[in-house]
């Protein structure tokens, strides 16, 4: 992320961007430890969230389960999600921290010092909920390799645009679940409270992806972009099917999980959930050229 | 399922997803024959997992029992 000749626009934007998200993270500071209320526990036939998020929702599934049955799956899909958001913070903390304070890292250290913060704190509070009211957090695959070798340039561009893809996917579900009238205060709560902050993280997001694809673009070849593009896209598809989880359909009591997860995947339901998700996402990711 | 039920039914994924392929050796690496990658990697364990309907926890796995197919029978299918 070093400064090159005729990216001064793009620099200053950034710098502009940075003062700004800052500014306000300082404004929007609060104690989680203090502000949220944790019930001792929840009602276990509620709406744990919104149907119309459930990977279930309108499917041939759900129209062989009962409301009861699909609200029971509506808890276990909830910690499946707060579960992947504890996972998914923990790999950028890692990511984020391995290069705060780091060469070529100068401009946005600042700001990593509130996203380290305010990550941290949604760690948490996911953690919580999972624990107390589900007494377990869903393991997930580690980030590991998830792209072949790539040089330092390329590498740190997919680490940010991986982050970017989580926290749109997560931030879809937050501002959605923190409006529902449906749902029980706490989980209206924790979900207001991660779409604030993940709204500023996504703002710099896709600042810093920009100016990361810039520096990528400049020295790499047709073959090259086409391999970011084509990585790009199945990281979506396999952040997106993650929700599926097979052990929460079991967890739920249905049949032969593996089977409905891959019936589910298979639906057209999916596909128009998986282009909602993500419709600002990849519009995103095709206006900057990353997608092509 | 049996022991070899088990590790058809992992073979038979594998290969669905490539249907360039007619077999795959036992012991072909399947990392670096990008049979499986990263990617496709939880899937594969689910498949596992639903043959032997017992969980795999992702923090402790060994990517060596995963390497080739009778690394997975030896790993998942084998009985003691």
């Amino acid at each position: 992320m070093r400064g090159h000749p005729g990216v001064n626009d793009s620099r200053d934007r950034f710098q502009h961007v940075l003062d700004r998200l800052s500014t306000k993270a300082v404004d929007d500071y609060y104690n989680p430890y203090r502000l949220l209320e944790w019930p001792d526990s929840l009602p276990d036939d509620m709406w744990w969230m919104s149907p119309e998020l459930t990977t279930t929702h309108g499917t041939a599934v759900a129209a062989g389960l009962s409301e009861a049955q699909l609200r029971a799956l509506s808890k276990y899909e909830s910690l499946n999600f707060y579960s992947l958001n504890v996972h998914g913070i923990r790999d950028l903390l890692i990511e984020v921290t391995r290069r705060i304070h780091t060469s070529g890292y100068e401009e946005p250290s600042r700001f990593f010092h509130h996203f380290i913060g305010e990550e941290n704190e949604h760690m948490w509070f996911f953690a919580e909920f999972c624990l107390r009211y589900g007494g377990r957090i869903y393991r997930q695959q580690p980030a590991g390799e998830r792209a072949a070798p790539q040089r330092k340039e390329t590498e740190s561009l997919l680490v940010f645009v991986r982050i970017l893809v989580f926290e749109e996917l997560v931030d879809h579900f937050n501002s959605l679940m923190a409006r529902d009238t449906r749902l029980h205060d706490t989980v209206r709560a924790i979900n207001r409270i991660h779409h604030q902050d993940e709204s500023r993280h996504i703002a710099f997001g896709r600042e810093l992806v920009g100016l990361l694809f810039e520096d990528v673009r400049r020295t790499a070849d047709e073959g090259e972009l086409d391999a970011v593009a084509a990585y790009v896209r199945r990281y979506m598809t396999y952040s997106f099917e993650s929700l599926y989880n097979p052990r929460v359909y079991r967890d739920a009591g249905l049949d032969d999980p593996l089977g409905v997860r891959r019936k589910l995947l298979d639906s057209p339901e999916r596909a128009e959930l998986e282009r909602s998700v993500f419709h600002r996402t990849r519009t995103y990711l095709e206006r900057t050229g990353l997608l092509r | 399922m049996t022991v070899n039920d088990g590790i058809d039914v992992v073979r038979n994924w594998i290969l669905s997803r490539h249907p360039e392929r007619a077999r795959i050796g036992p012991d072909e690496d399947l990392v670096r024959t990008r049979l499986v990658d990263s990617l496709s990697f939880v899937e594969l364990v689910y498949v596992i997992e639903n043959a032997t309907g017992a969980e795999i926890d992702f923090d402790t796995i060994d990517l060596k029992d995963f390497q080739s197919l009778s690394a997975i029978q030896r790993a998942f299918f084998t009985t003691a």
